[in-house]
């Protein structure tokens, strides 16, 4: 039978069909299930099957996934996400923290209020508790509820004993309207690369706070001991239930030069397997980014600061870019995040840039059109060790 | 006065002055000699060394701005901030119209802009060793890219 000749229910059928993986059931806590949307269509009353359910408003609801798997509605929720300010003292910048104050003042100002801001790391640009306290003065203006997981520009001056001081340790958790909610440190367990070269702090800090510094390596991830407690955490959660995790870098592979990525993401993929809703919500990479593995959703967010170009490869094809970028305004390809869980237990992401287009739709207007024909090379001067 | 100078002073001037009238014929003696693989050697070290500094200004070095005397960024910023090895530069597209400057433009041009403004620093010598470098820098670490001037 062709899609033309399926009534709405029989196309309902076979999306499921397709798209449910072999074995899984839906939840038993099924918000709508056939009869309910059968029946409710009808009482429209325009007429039978289509006509009557597109009047009743539900066909653009309808994502057969959602409808299979929908939780029983919860309150939904908005949050705000703010990340990656880097901020020098205010002697030095004053655009860092002009932009910085804006976010702040507009995510003060949402009405309704926002249930809780997330902070996602990179306050400072060199870890300086200087940086740290401009920062945490800023932030003072957010009355509502802070969460914070740090990034690596606030760790590496005295291995996050300032950061620790202002914004409390991670992993943390807590429940919040029916969603486990996460924040991971991704950026805490680095490899040695200091002690060997008897570095200072501040040269710990100066070659961890360049993205394409050759020193630092490969230094985000969980590391074992937070991958335990992430297992025990979600021990006792619900297979069904929502689980939002928070980290600074992405919790799959994206480019690995940059640390657009965690080392140990497939083990954090083991762990959330079982789950059927996972949003994992992240900063680090400075840009507008989506991607799906399995069942965990990943949405990248952005910086108040400055805006990254999209990575030479591996950026997640589900990804829709953001518009390029103009180099003459500091406002462009920056802001923060309005996100909504929303009644489906879905997150529903509203990047608040500071410009009139997000995205862009022609290939030279994309972020990410800009990268075809680029060959780079890595930097030799932050390397030459004298052997 | 030809007498009264030494016939052999007056043989070796003569000859000299053979040298250099062969010299300026075509076909001459100077351009004649063969690269070694040391002299090779040698002109990669001096390109490399300009690509060291190149990359150490690029990325915000300030012991390296200070030695050749420019002050690339008044607020703290490095041009490798935005463009991590030198992605988002694209220097095989220029010369080219630049909208943010309004002109046409080389990369050399594009640099100073940078410099002056997202870096808000001062403006350095087109000809400047700082700004040969940093050029190389850029050139280096994109080798291997097709040429493509114009593409916006």
């Amino acid at each position: 039978m062709s899609e033309d000749e399926m009534s709405p229910v029989e196309r309902i059928r076979e999306m499921d069909r397709v798209l449910r993986p072999k074995g899984e059931r839906p939840a038993r806590s099924m918000s709508i299930t056939r009869r309910t949307f059968i029946h409710k269509s009808l009482l429209a009353g325009v007429g039978i099957g289509v006509a009557g359910a597109a009047h009743y408003g539900w066909f653009p609801r309808i994502n057969t996934i959602d409808v299979a798997f929908a939780q029983q509605p919860a309150a939904g929720f908005k949050f705000a996400w703010l990340s990656d300010t880097h901020l020098y003292p205010r002697t030095v910048n004053t655009r860092f923290v002009e932009k910085a104050t804006r976010a702040v003042r507009e995510i003060q100002a949402m009405n309704p209020p926002a249930d809780f801001l997330i902070f996602g790391g990179d306050l400072a640009q060199l870890g300086d508790p200087v940086e740290l306290q401009l920062g945490n003065e800023i932030l003072k203006e957010v009355t509502i509820r802070k969460v914070f997981i740090p990034g690596e520009h606030d760790w590496y001056l005295d291995m996050g004993e300032t950061w620790v001081k202002f914004f409390g340790a991670s992993p943390w958790t807590f429940d919040h309207k029916g969603v486990r909610i996460i924040g991971l440190d991704t950026v805490g367990s680095a490899p040695d690369y200091w002690s060997a070269k008897k570095m200072s702090p501040k040269e710990r800090m100066a070659h961890m706070s360049v993205l394409d510094g050759t020193v630092a390596g490969a230094w985000a991830g969980l590391g074992h001991k937070q991958l335990e407690w992430l297992s025990k955490t979600l021990s006792d959660w619900p297979k069904d239930r929502p689980v939002l995790i928070f980290s600074h870098n992405p919790l799959y592979e994206y480019y690995p030069p940059w640390n657009f990525w965690v080392r140990d993401w497939r083990d954090v993929h083991e762990i959330v397997k079982p789950f059927e809703n996972v949003t994992n919500i992240h900063g680090h990479t400075h840009q507008v980014l989506y991607n799906e593995i399995g069942k965990m959703r990943s949405i990248g967010m952005l910086a108040t600061s400055w805006p990254w170009p999209y990575a030479p490869e591996g950026v997640p094809k589900l990804t829709r870019p953001m518009i390029r970028v103009d180099p003459g305004d500091h406002f462009d390809g920056v802001g923060w995040g309005k996100l909504t869980m929303n009644d489906l237990m879905k997150v529903d992401t509203e990047y608040m840039m500071w410009r009139k287009d997000v995205y862009g739709e022609a290939e030279y207007d994309k972020g990410t059109g800009d990268n075809v024909n680029q060959i780079l090379h890595p930097r030799i001067a932050d390397n030459l060790w004298p052997y | 006065m030809i007498g009264k100078i030494r016939p052999r002073v007056l043989a070796g001037a003569l000859i000299g002055l053979g040298l250099v009238g062969a010299a300026g014929l075509p076909g001459a003696l100077a351009h004649k000699v063969k690269h070694t693989p040391e002299q090779l050697k040698l002109f990669e070290s001096i390109f490399m060394e300009q690509v060291r500094l190149g990359d150490l200004l690029f990325h915000g070095d300030e012991a390296t701005a200070k030695a050749m005397g420019v002050t690339l960024s008044k607020t703290g910023m490095a041009c490798a901030m935005c463009h991590p090895v030198g992605s988002d530069v694209h220097p095989y597209e220029f010369p080219k119209y630049q909208e943010q400057m309004a002109k046409f433009a080389t990369l050399r041009d594009m640099i100073n802009w940078c410099i002056e403004k997202p870096n808000e620093g001062e403006k350095i010598d087109d000809d400047s060793p700082a700004m040969k470098a940093l050029e190389t820098y850029i050139y280096w670490s994109a080798r291997g890219t097709k040429l493509d001037p114009g593409r916006h």
